[in-house]
């Protein structure tokens, strides 16, 4: 039996009321979305689209106006979703009176892994993450990227099948941003559904599955990278095959000239190219 | 259930390292403890009580006043904490629910009041110990006899103000999940302890007998709403004159301040369920 | 309507341990003799205090005794002395000290104030002197009472309430009955039974005052190291006096017999506690 979504989204929708006249900012509008389990899945938009939100309505740090939405199968709202999932919210903040490795115990013991395996669950989300070493230290003296990197095995100590990271690379240098990108690989090679929100597009490209952008709170386009970076209003010709007829002129025409045709592809563009196309035209205006 | 216990003791532990850590905790202890050890010094100053009355009123009063300060803004102050440093995000997302949070907070906080009120109940007793030994010579000189404090009744009144503590911060609490910022809770939890403090008065003006009326309605509420702190008082009774407390008194008032405690967690948790993180 | 379901359960759920607290208050109340004593008006600015100063009330209690001490040397500010005194003894009711000297100000000391106040002794009618004089007394007399209530009834109130009655009141029933009452609490002054006696004495309730100081003696003055000679000594002149039977008459005590200028009497009338040095003043 195919197992369903990791999460499910459903014409979701979230207004905040704002000022003594309770006016109504919609954060979220009517946004439905699916992620498939095992893949890597970018959330993209520009700030204040509403994927923060988004994601504190699907860990129920936040109530949805209307709407549905599904962990893993479950309602997202209950701590049974909450303990097959992982998060690390954006510029993470921890008790600095505690070490490394006092954190991640904390959390694993919060997340329900039993007593006799926390330990030894420890170990190996601090392994992952490449933190072992600075695990004695206290969480005060750490740097940005170790910060990002202990928040990453608080949030995997109890390998949760899905993982939400919310900006893991903010503030981190390319090195650090680098070994965020291995380990993100690395859960997805141990199978983990792992959902990204990141304004790195260039990290989001390689590592991502599949992508989704919002703007104003709404879905602007969702698919497979691949997919989604392709432009199919135009096309790259290589002189090989080129068939039905309007490509055979041009073979004539080419071959008139003596050149031939390779293949015929479609162009790519860059992921930053069609964010810029699609989201940002009235921005810089 | 026992998982749960789990998680809610995981969250006080570590709210007790973080507020046993606060330069405000220990400020405020040693201040309540220089006001214990000065009140041998300044006792010239106390008119017809006897020694020991006036050197444990400084420690009732210690206890009493720094005790609620520390329970008003210490609650306020750490709960804020995890909302402001959004360490609340990380641990909300976990499978916590939103009762096991406050409950962990408040049984953190709850045990670094009850380090305070061991710690200087404990030096009262010293001091009262040492006083009390100093006059029992000199009263057998004078063929008087000496005077006495219940070390048993100090241990109960240390019992009574440390529950006393505990209501203040449940209370704190239920205003902070509600609150939107530190200020608030900590002045609408000042005013609430103070009105809980008073409360007695409109306790007393029911037991006289009136007429019914909207008034004496509104009245009977709000005794009824609001915890009675001074009941928890007892401090003169139990520890220099035992034998004025009835028996069947102590039950009583552990019994209804540990039931106002899970009203105003219940209440609280209820409040911060639906609260936007 | 389900939306204000949860609140109706709160709101039942603070009344039901609100009840609980209400009695948990009936017992406790007890315990603090500085709120269970008395009814609570005019005292609500007290009650406050009471309320919110812990046990700082005391030292607090102290500190505004000096202050109306202060106002008292001066002399000047009666209303403002009183109020001072008497917000002492509210903070501090088990303090005998307290209501001791406030009741003995008042009593003692502010008619005469009072009368200053209006123009002194030769402007003051004697007749509206001798009101204030009993005014006051009977004002001070009214807060010593409140005072042996708060202290649980201690002798040295009592004492001085019979001081205020006799001295102030002229009321030597009145003073007899507080000699008496402090004669028979336990810790009473030396003097207090034969005050007592004495006064009923001058009323001419002479046998009354015998029978009780007798009484009084077998049951506890006699009980003392020294076997209270003096007391026994008045007993034996009120016994001449109301020329009462030998038969009628308190036993010899073995020490009297050994004390020259007294009758000699049968053997069967004498009790052997040998005294314990001579006479003595407690």
């Amino acid at each position: 039996m195919k197992a369903g979504p990791s999460i499910s989204v459903r014409n979701l929708t979230k207004d905040f009321r704002i000022g003594l006249k309770g006016l109504k900012l919609r954060a979220v509008d009517d946004l439905s979305l699916s992620i498939p389990r095992g893949q890597v899945f970018g959330l993209l938009g520009p700030n204040g689209c509403g994927k923060s939100t988004t994601l504190k309505i699907i860990l129920g740090l936040v109530t949805a106006t209307s709407g549905e939405i599904a962990i893993l199968g479950l309602p997202s709202a209950t701590p049974a979703a909450r303990a097959r999932t992982g998060f690390l919210p954006e510029a993470p903040y921890f008790h600095k009176f505690l070490s490394g490795r006092e954190l991640v115990r904390y959390c694993a013991h919060l997340s329900g892994v039993p007593s006799n395996r926390v330990e030894a669950a420890v170990d190996e989300a601090l392994a992952l993450v490449a933190m072992a070493e600075a695990s004695e230290r206290l969480v005060g003296t750490y740097s940005k990227g170790m910060l990002q990197r202990i928040g990453l095995a608080q949030a995997i100590v109890h390998d949760p099948e899905l993982v939400i990271l919310d900006e893991p690379t903010a503030g981190v240098d390319p090195v650090g941003a680098a070994a965020i990108g291995r380990i993100i690989e690395a859960m997805r090679v141990r199978g983990k559904t792992v959902v990204l929100c990141s304004h790195l597009l260039g990290q989001v490209e390689q590592v991502c599955d599949r992508v989704a952008i919002m703007d104003k709170g709404r879905l602007v386009l969702e698919g497979a990278v691949e997919e989604v970076l392709e432009r199919r209003d135009r096309h790259v010709l290589t002189v090989a095959d080129l068939t039905p007829a309007a490509l055979a002129a041009a073979e004539t025409a080419l071959a008139a000239h003596g050149a031939r045709l390779g293949s015929v592809t479609h162009p790519r563009r860059s992921l930053e190219e069609l964010f810029r196309e699609l989201v940002t035209g009235s921005r810089d205006a | 259930m026992k998982a749960a216990l789990s998680r809610c003791l995981w969250i006080a532990r570590i709210t007790f390292l973080e507020a046993i850590r606060q330069r405000f905790f220990a400020f405020l202890f040693v201040l309540g403890a220089v006001l214990v050890l000065s009140s041998s010094a300044i006792r010239v100053f106390d008119f017809g009580h006897s020694e020991l009355k006036f050197i444990a009123d400084f420690g009732f009063g210690g206890l009493f006043l720094f005790g609620s300060m520390l329970g008003v803004v210490m609650t306020a102050q750490l709960f804020f904490a995890e909302l402001d440093n959004r360490t609340a995000l990380t641990l909300l997302a976990k499978p916590l629910g939103r009762g096991e949070f406050l409950v962990g907070k408040f049984l953190g906080t709850w045990a670094v009041l009850g380090v305070f009120v061991i710690a200087l109940a404990g030096l009262l007793g010293v001091m009262l110990g040492w006083r009390a030994a100093e006059l029992a010579a000199i009263a057998a000189e004078r063929r008087l006899s000496p005077p006495e404090f219940d070390a048993a009744g100090l241990g109960l009144f240390a019992l009574l103000q440390w529950l006393r503590l505990g209501v203040v911060v449940a209370m704190v609490l239920t205003v902070a999940a509600a609150a939107r910022t530190f200020l608030f809770a900590v002045v609408v939890g000042a005013l609430a302890v103070l009105a809980g403090q008073l409360q007695w008065l409109s306790q007393d003006l029911l037991l006289k007998p009136a007429e019914a009326g909207l008034g004496r309605v509104a009245l009977w509420l709000l005794t009824h709403l609001l915890p009675n702190l001074q009941q928890f008082n007892l401090g003169d009774a139990l520890v220099l004159a035992p034998h004025q407390v009835q028996d069947g008194t102590l039950p009583w008032v552990f019994a209804s301040g540990l039931a106002y405690i899970v009203a105003f967690l219940a209440l609280a948790s209820f409040l911060f369920r639906r609260r936007e993180i | 309507m389900r939306r204000w379901l949860p609140w109706c359960g709160f709101g039942v759920l603070f009344l039901g341990v609100g009840l609980l607290a209400e009695l948990s208050w009936r017992r406790a109340r007890l315990c603090l003799p500085e709120i269970g004593r008395r009814q609570l008006e005019p005292t609500v600015g007290q009650g406050v205090l009471l309320g919110t100063l812990g046990g700082f009330r005391t030292v607090v209690a102290d500190f505004t005794w000096i202050r109306g001490y202060v106002l008292w040397e001066q002399k000047t500010d009666r209303a403002g002395t009183e109020l001072l005194m008497r917000t002492a003894c509210a903070l501090d009711p088990r303090s005998r000290f307290f209501w001791e000297n406030t009741g003995l100000s008042i009593a003692n000391d502010m008619a005469h104030w009072e009368i200053r106040r209006r123009g002194g002794y030769a402007k003051v009618p004697r007749d509206i002197q001798e009101h204030v004089f009993r005014t006051y007394a009977r004002r001070g007399l009214d807060l010593l009472d409140e005072g042996i209530v708060s202290t649980g009834g201690s002798p040295a109130l009592l004492a001085s309430a019979a001081l205020v009655a006799e001295l102030q009141l002229k009321d030597l029933a009145l003073s007899a009955d507080y000699y008496r009452r402090a004669a028979e609490t336990r810790g009473a002054p030396w003097f207090a039974a034969r005050f007592a006696a004495a006064n009923l004495w001058k009323l001419d309730r002479r046998r009354e005052a015998y029978d009780w100081y007798r009484a009084h003696w077998l049951k506890t003055l006699r009980l003392e190291e020294d076997g209270s000679p003096d007391d026994l000594k008045e007993l034996r002149d009120m016994e001449q006096e109301l020329r009462l039977p030998w038969l009628a008459r308190l036993p010899r005590q073995s020490w009297e017999m050994a004390q020259p200028g007294l009758p000699a009497m049968s053997s069967e009338n004498v009790t052997t506690k040998p005294p314990v040095g001579g006479q003595s003043r407690k």
